[in-house]
């Protein structure tokens, strides 16, 4: 049987797809997670979900819509030339713009095919 | 842990839900949480009728993405306030529609012009926002974990406000004088936005002490009024002569004449006793009954029971 794995390494972070582990059952496959994925690299805990009982919606699929593909240019601080703001307001931009860059670097990685 | 402890552990994101805190901590951080929140959602349905009246789609577009993220931070925030352990999410919501709960002052009042708009999503919001860019450190951790994602989306929010602002500031005279009279009815309000100065403030000491509040009403208020005064005179707009507002530069600080505002409206507003007010919150409550079979089904669905993690 195959189990997804997904590991938070702190107590903030949010659980994070890691790769799979094979196992005969639910016991073992949580032991075989923490060897794998748990042992070197820090981590708060460990999800480990059989494949079986992950659903999953394909944007292949036919009838599926998927958001991204909008144009959404006026939801973004980053689309407003304003000028000079007070200090609160550019931090949140700053941080929109970084979400921005990581969001096309992402896309840029997924169209090269690969992770390397 | 006891209020002395509490006092002395004090800082930025220093408790969350596995500590045990004193009853006095979790009731002063779940009002001032809860004010929170229903102050963000109450300012999206002041906000909501103008998705309608906006002038183009882009600012149709943006009006309604603003309405959005207020409703989703209303959300975040219950959830961080229901983890203290005082009051649940429905019991808060249950209070804002038997109008009980206390939000913004700036929420009751009537909004009826495009004019008035940016004086909401400009100056109020932008209020807001150095308030709320201090929460960051709050000690209340699952607070501080909201605010960060509040944050990252009220840039947008306050800089949208400003280019209507601009837009208006620089068309015809009619509209330059509709939002300068705009400005003048709001700018009180605006003032008030941080409550009463700091030797009348009443909650104010409690909450510095034990790190929920990192900054005062005057500290806040001066902060705002140095980043936004000079937006306001550079889009032409006059700032009334009263209230009186003065400048100190010696101390780098803004004198507001406490004694020009009208405290008895401001507390009336506080206790929800204005018309325009309990008209709002009348409209949120009739909102709330008309999605109840919502909740109902979302409530009787088996896998349902779990309480989700704190605001993420």
């Amino acid at each position: 049987m195959i189990f997804e794995v997904f590991r938070q390494e702190t107590e903030k972070d949010y659980h994070t797809h890691v790769g799979n582990v094979h196992a005969p059952d639910a016991e073992m496959a949580r032991l075989f997670a923490q060897v794998a994925h748990a042992r070197r690299k820090p981590a708060k805990s460990l999800w480990v979900v059989p494949k079986a009982e992950i659903a999953e919606v394909d944007a292949d699929d036919p009838g599926v819509a998927m958001g991204g593909t909008t144009q959404k240019e006026y939801r973004w601080a980053t689309n407003y030339s304003t000028g000079q703001m007070a200090e609160e307001i550019e931090a949140s931009e700053a941080e929109q713009a970084e979400a921005e860059s990581t969001r096309r670097r992402a896309g840029e990685d997924r169209r090269r095919g690969g992770d390397d | 842990m006891d209020l002395s402890t509490v006092k002395e552990r004090a800082g930025p994101r220093q408790f969350g839900p596995t500590d045990e805190m004193p009853r006095e901590y979790r009731e002063a951080a779940t009002r001032m949480i809860q004010f929170h929140a229903n102050s963000e959602i109450m300012g999206a349905y002041i906000e909501r009728p103008f998705i309608r009246q906006a002038p183009s789609l882009d600012r149709k577009l943006a009006v309604s993405a603003q309405v959005q993220d207020e409703i989703g931070h209303g959300q975040l925030l219950y959830r961080a306030a229901e983890n203290l352990g005082v009051k649940t999410r429905e019991e808060m919501l249950d209070e804002l529609a038997a109008g009980e709960g206390k939000f913004l002052n700036c929420f009751h009042y009537p909004l009826d012009s495009w004019y008035e708009l940016p004086m909401i999503m400009f100056f109020v919001d932008g209020a807001a926002m150095r308030r709320q860019a201090s929460l960051k450190r709050t000690s209340w951790e699952p607070y501080a974990h909201a605010i960060d994602k509040i944050c990252f989306e009220e840039g947008f929010h306050i800089k949208h406000g400003e280019d209507i602002l601009r837009e208006l500031a620089t068309g015809t005279r009619r509209d330059q004088e509709q939002l300068q009279e705009a400005f003048e009815t709001w700018w009180p309000r605006i003032l008030q936005f941080f409550g009463p100065t700091d030797d009348q403030s009443t909650h104010n000491d409690f909450s510095q002490e034990v790190g929920l509040k990192t900054m005062s009403n005057d500290q806040l208020r001066n902060a705002f009024l140095n980043a936004y005064l000079p937006k306001a005179e550079k889009y032409g707009l006059k700032i009334p002569e009263y209230p009186r507002v003065e400048y100190h530069e010696n101390r780098d600080h803004y004198e507001v004449y406490e004694e020009d505002l009208d405290w008895d409206e401001f507390f009336t507003v506080a206790r929800n006793e204005l018309p325009t007010g309990r008209g709002q919150i009348e409209k949120r409550r009739r909102s709330q009954d008309a999605v109840e079979w919502v909740r109902s089904a979302i409530e009787s669905t088996p896998s349902g029971g779990e309480t989700p993690a704190a605001a993420d």
